[in-house]
């Protein structure tokens, strides 16, 4: 045994000898991983049989594929749809500058049905009196009012239904045929 | 088998991305799915997570700079998402990292693709209770036989700080598997 001359400590024979030879050795296994052999060298992780083959085309199914550029039938189509587009702007402004001094709208270019749709759905404010002190009587016949001619005998037995004494009537001032 | 730059020219290039990619594919396969699946256990889980990787690999290829190796890239890649994959799936299952972790080791005893004896189904749970990074580094340096100057580049920490992780792991490993 060696004795250190200070203390009293002792250490084996030839320990600092090969000190730095156990002490490399050391490092070198414990880079390479050996370092005990209560780990186990493989971890018991197993795969199914062939995956490592199936997995390539499922991955490049999922990327490479997924990629695959098409190239169009027509590859200038949009330059057509460009010119197109350019040609149909020109002609709308061309037809709203061409049109635009029109013929000024008259009462005639009306439709019957556009006069009659107004009028049932415009309210005028005016009451029938109103109306009838607007429109001259002298000048409109009954009949221009009415959709129908009305015949001579239905008012007749209009009247006799529905009037019980002639006199009621008071025709006196009335000519009637 | 071809070399790494001409591999990440190839990428590059649209006309021969298809092919170089398919090469990447066949080359790289199972070293990445041994590292994802050593993090999530499963072999279901690791096929998803392994395709995921791949499909960002494909997208990002442009992005890839050579400032480190194109293994070292996708390894940081398959790390990433094989964590971020057990984070999503500890949140949908509503428990915590750990219990999570604890789970898929109880699972193993039952998984048919987990061959492993007494013995290193103890080493899964002792791997299960260390930090992320050391159990990152055991495994890599371990199992994988990576180079410390390699998983340094993947998982960007110095050489330095990972001796230190992978000296401590081994000692709670060895702790572990004595006490047990």
């Amino acid at each position: 045994m060696k004795k250190n001359g200070k203390n009293s400590f002792n250490t084996p024979e030839g320990y600092f000898d090969n000190f730095n030879d156990r002490l490399m050795d050391r490092i070198k296994k414990e880079d390479m991983g050996e370092v005990t052999s209560l780990i186990p060298k493989t971890d018991g992780f197993v795969v199914p049989d062939s995956y490592f083959d199936e997995v390539t085309p499922t991955v490049l199914s999922k990327t490479v594929a997924k990629e695959t550029k098409v190239v169009p039938l027509k590859p200038h189509r949009n330059f057509y749809y460009g010119v197109a587009a350019v040609a149909a702007i020109f002609i709308l402004i061309f037809n709203m500058t061409w049109n635009s001094t029109p013929e000024p709208i008259t009462f005639d270019n009306l439709a019957n049905a556009e006069i009659e749709s107004y009028l049932e759905n415009t309210d005028f404010e005016m009451t029938s009196y109103e109306i009838a002190e607007v429109v001259s009587l002298e000048e409109v016949e009954l009949n221009d009012i009415l959709n129908d001619d009305l015949e001579d005998d239905i008012i007749m037995e209009y009247l006799d239904e529905n009037v019980g004494d002639i006199e009621d009537l008071n025709l006196d001032d009335t000519y009637y045929e | 088998m071809i070399a790494e730059e001409t591999l990440v020219q190839e990428l590059k290039l649209e006309e021969s991305r298809a092919r170089a990619f398919e090469v990447l594919v066949n080359t790289y396969k199972e070293r990445l799915y041994w590292h994802i699946r050593r993090i999530v256990l499963n072999h279901d889980d690791t096929d998803d997570v392994l395709q995921n990787t791949f499909i960002k690999i494909y997208r990002n290829i442009e992005k890839f700079k050579g400032d480190s190796k194109l293994y070292s890239w996708m390894y940081r890649i398959a790390t990433n998402e094989s964590l971020t994959f057990l984070k999503q799936k500890s949140r949908k299952m509503g428990v915590s990292n750990q219990e999570l972790k604890d789970r898929m080791v109880e699972n193993l005893e039952a998984d048919v693709y987990f061959d492993g004896d007494e013995i290193q189904l103890k080493l899964q749970k002792a791997l299960a209770m260390l930090p992320d990074k050391q159990k990152l580094v055991f495994t890599m340096k371990y199992f994988q036989e990576m180079k410390y100057h390699d998983i340094s580049e993947a998982l960007d920490t110095s050489e330095g700080a990972l001796k230190t992780s992978y000296h401590l792991a081994v000692k709670k490993i060895e702790a572990y598997l004595k006490e047990n």
